[in-house]
């Protein structure tokens, strides 16, 4: 886009404001440390053929914004989503933001100082469904498995909370990282990109140990995939070749983000034991009940009527433990959310469930299927969200996210 | 633009003498547009310290290396002064700060790139003083743009204040209008009569600063007021459409528009005596928008007529109007003038759309798409106008 930024261009609009309006000169590959020389400790790499951030450990803090595209053509789409790429190269990177001199406010809203740390910042970005409709054209490019999300029996969705063009994930340890870079990509997509909803999300520290807890006060993402897993990020998470996706999008991953709830106040006036037998695990240690240590694997098989564990307990019908079920499961990012309270006094917070799949159908609509009705439904309030396609990560310093989907 | 808050941003100060003197820069020559300062390739190079001072301006800079360079600027005279990072022959100006207090030290952080640069030393109370010049091998440089002093702004703020007053002359004659309507008791009329006397004003725009106080009295809002729309200090426009569009009387109308009629005559006959401060003009050709994205996008100004797009537009107009007189100094310095034409007329082809005849939708029908979109184009503006605000900051050059 750098060319563009001389006097006399007309055509495409551009969308580097700030910064980028002294031309980064970012998308020459010239900029940003190309090396991308994260360091070791990075949160996650940027560069590769996968967003690492959707495997990377939740970090303490996490921004999720979903946005509308309103530029209104394809060539000012492809624009964004360079500037985008730019900027969460730059952020991750780290660096000192081009001065702009007099010709511009500052580059940079000088939160994080004057040069901004490498390797704290991961950024995750995905796709819905409505960016295939008829504006861009982009319809028969479509992810095969890309719908909205639909409303399953035990939601209360707010249109005001669900859906949107693109999804924009943000994680750090610590929350001016997420809002500088919020804050960042906002102003350089001004024009271009409105945000349709925010939700914040925070991940507790071991409780005294293990998975973070949720604010029910159970373990949860205990029985997740080992993400460092090659071969079983393949299987479950990863777009492959050969699964009818279309070539741009193998790489990417499926991702669904519920917005939901949690009615703590009545939750607290619930006995241990019934809490625990909702989740089938021990709310102290996080073991399953017929087990003693957090990791233990459940035993259903001896277990057949439920006794222990019940038959709808959560993480039963979550995950059965069987082989059958084996290519059902799904990798749980979840952050827990605050927002402050409702109209009637009560705490407004809760989960801010995301997970990657590689099929929707098979993994996270199968699982929610066998978790409608669950008795933990009466404490929980899905109220929002949405289905995106985290896009396939970027390359190298040319690449951008959605090159080949737009290019 | 109800609340006088933005136009109260700070402008610098300078001496008067100072001004009479002002080097008519070739301007289509200086201009150095946004050239494209690589990227990060380099790693920020340490503090360089400079000294300040008539006798040294720039003293301390030898060595000097490409890529992003703080400079810590040390104020060695016995007072405040301003230092530029210029190119000498071109007098474009790549980095500046202001009101460097004596026996002080600031930084200073530009991108170097290729070219030729020398420190602008200039203290409050003397002539400018040019340093030794320092040539840079590679690299691209960042942005830059010519200084633009008082003087160049002179003829536009004269124009300005002319076109304002010519406004001024519109509003109290729809003002009186609309008075005569809520005297006759003609409540359907006063409606009819509201809207273009408000357009007419809002259209004048950032106009708000220099009209001062008087602008809480012809189109202040409640807040702020222990009473709230009931509160006897609510006044101007924003009052009579609260009770034009909440049931009331022409009775209780009565003195309110009396009032603003007197409000706005004042105004308008106050305003030949007034004479306005060209540093303002960068400003008002920023801020209208931004309390159009404040004030009217959001609804806060709305009393009942659901009138704030049309608002909006008439902030476009305004806007427009001190573009338009900037643009001779903007064409050399703003890199992307036909980018923000552009979007000033996406903008307006964005409102039209949502203007029926005399109606315009009131923000709470407009869908969601058609509301971000509005949104959308106006946070595009102001990021853009930002910079003719700062490009048009007066600056001294001698």
């Amino acid at each position: 886009m750098s060319g563009e930024n001389r006097p006399g261009t007309v055509g495409r609009r551009r969308f580097l404001h700030g910064a980028a309006l002294a031309g980064a000169g970012l998308a020459t590959g010239a900029a940003a440390p190309t090396a991308a020389v994260a360091p070791a400790a990075a949160v996650a790499p940027f560069h590769g053929p996968h967003q690492a951030s959707v495997l990377a450990p939740p970090r303490r803090t996490s921004v999720f914004v979903s946005l509308d595209v309103t530029a209104e053509h394809r060539a000012d789409l492809a624009d964004l989503l360079r500037t985008l790429t730019d900027r969460a190269r730059f952020l991750t990177s780290g660096g000192t933001p081009s001065p702009v001199g007099i010709t511009g406010p500052p580059a940079d809203s000088g939160i994080l100082g004057d040069r901004l740390p490498s390797g704290e910042l991961a950024v995750t970005v995905g796709v819905g469904a409505s960016l295939f409709d008829d504006r861009f054209g982009l319809a028969a490019r479509a992810p095969r498995r890309l719908t909205a999300m639909p409303a399953f029996p035990d939601d209360d969705l707010r249109a005001d909370w669900c859906h949107g063009d693109l999804s924009l994930q943000l994680h750090a340890d610590d929350p001016d990282t997420t809002l500088h870079a919020l804050r960042d990509i906002a102003r350089h997509t001004r024009g271009g990109l409105q945000v349709r909803w925010r939700l914040d999300g925070f991940t507790s520290p071991p409780r005294p140990s293990g998975t973070p807890r949720n604010l029910l006060g159970f373990k949860d993402g205990t029985a997740n995939p080992d993400a460092a897993g090659a071969r079983e990020m393949n299987r479950l998470v990863w777009v492959g070749r050969g699964m009818g996706e279309p070539d741009w999008a193998v790489g990417g991953s499926y991702q669904v983000v519920r917005l939901i709830r949690m009615l703590v106040e009545f939750w607290d006036r619930v006995s241990l034991s019934e809490q625990e037998r909702m989740f089938g695990r021990a709310r102290s240690s996080g073991a399953p009940l017929d087990g003693d240590h957090e990791h233990d694997t459940p035993k259903y098989a001896d277990d057949p009527k439920g006794d222990v564990i019940p038959l709808d307990a959560h993480i039963r019908l979550a995950n059965p433990r069987a082989a059958a079920t084996a290519d059902q499961r799904i990798l749980r990012r979840a952050y827990n959310y605050d927002r402050g309270m409702d109209a009637n006094g009560n705490l407004d917070m809760g989960l801010l469930f995301c997970c990657y799949q590689q099929d929707l159908a098979r993994q996270f609509e199968t699982v929610q299927r066998r978790l409608a009705g669950e008795p933990l439904t009466d404490y929980i309030t899905p109220f929002g969200g949405g289905y995106f396609f985290a896009l396939p990560g970027v390359r190298d310093a040319t690449d951008w996210y959605g090159r080949a989907l737009l290019g | 633009m109800p609340l006088p808050r933005l136009g109260t941003r700070p402008v610098r100060l300078r001496s008067a003498g100072v001004l009479l003197f002002v080097l008519a820069l070739a301007t289509g020559a200086t201009l150095l547009a946004f050239s494209l300062g690589g990227g990060h390739r380099t790693r920020a190079a340490g503090p360089v310290t400079v000294e300040v001072s008539l006798s040294h301006c720039g003293r301390g800079w030898t060595r000097p290396t490409p890529g992003v360079q703080t400079f810590d600027l040390h104020n060695a005279s016995a007072g405040a002064a301003e230092v530029y990072l210029e190119d000498p022959g071109s007098q474009a100006v790549y980095g500046e700060v202001e009101g460097i207090g004596p026996g002080t030290t600031r930084q200073l952080t530009v991108r170097l790139g290729e070219g030729t640069y020398a420190f602008k030393c200039v203290p409050d109370d003397a002539d400018a003083v040019t340093g030794p010049s320092v040539r840079v091998t590679s690299g691209r440089r960042g942005p830059g743009a010519a200084p633009v002093t008082e003087h160049d702004l002179i003829p536009s703020a004269l124009a300005y204040q002319k076109w304002v007053g010519g406004g001024l002359d519109e509003v109290v004659r729809l003002t009186a209008k609309l008075r005569r309507a809520v005297d006759r008791g003609d409540l359907a009329g006063a409606r009819a009569a509201w809207l273009p006397a408000h357009l007419e004003y809002e259209r004048l725009g950032a106009a708000y600063d220099a009209f001062g106080d008087a602008d809480g009295q012809v189109n202040g809002t409640d807040a702020g007021l222990p009473g709230g729309v009931g509160d006897q200090g609510f006044a101007g426009f924003h009052r009579i459409e609260y009770g034009l569009w909440h049931g009331q009387s022409a009775d209780r109308l009565h003195a309110p528009a009396a009032a603003l009629v007197k409000a706005v005559t004042a105004l308008r006959d106050s305003w030949s005596q007034t004479r306005m401060d060209p540093a303002q003009l960068g400003l008002r050709a920023h801020e209208i928008l931004e309390n159009t994205v404040q004030f009217e996008l959001t609804g806060r100004t709305g009393y009942g007529s659901g009138s704030n797009l049309a608002t909006a537009r008439a902030n476009l107009d305004g806007t427009r109007e001190v573009l338009s007189l900037l643009r001779p100094v903007l064409t050399t310095r703003y890199a992307d003038l036909p980018g923000l034409d552009q979007d000033l007329d996406s903008a307006q082809h964005t409102l039209d759309g949502l203007r029926h005849g005399d109606r315009w939708t009131a923000l709470p029908a407009l869908t969601r798409a058609q509301r971000e979109h509005v949104d959308s184009v106006f946070g595009d503006l102001v990021e853009r106008l930002a910079s003719v605000a700062t490009l048009c900051d007066p600056r001294r050059t001698a």
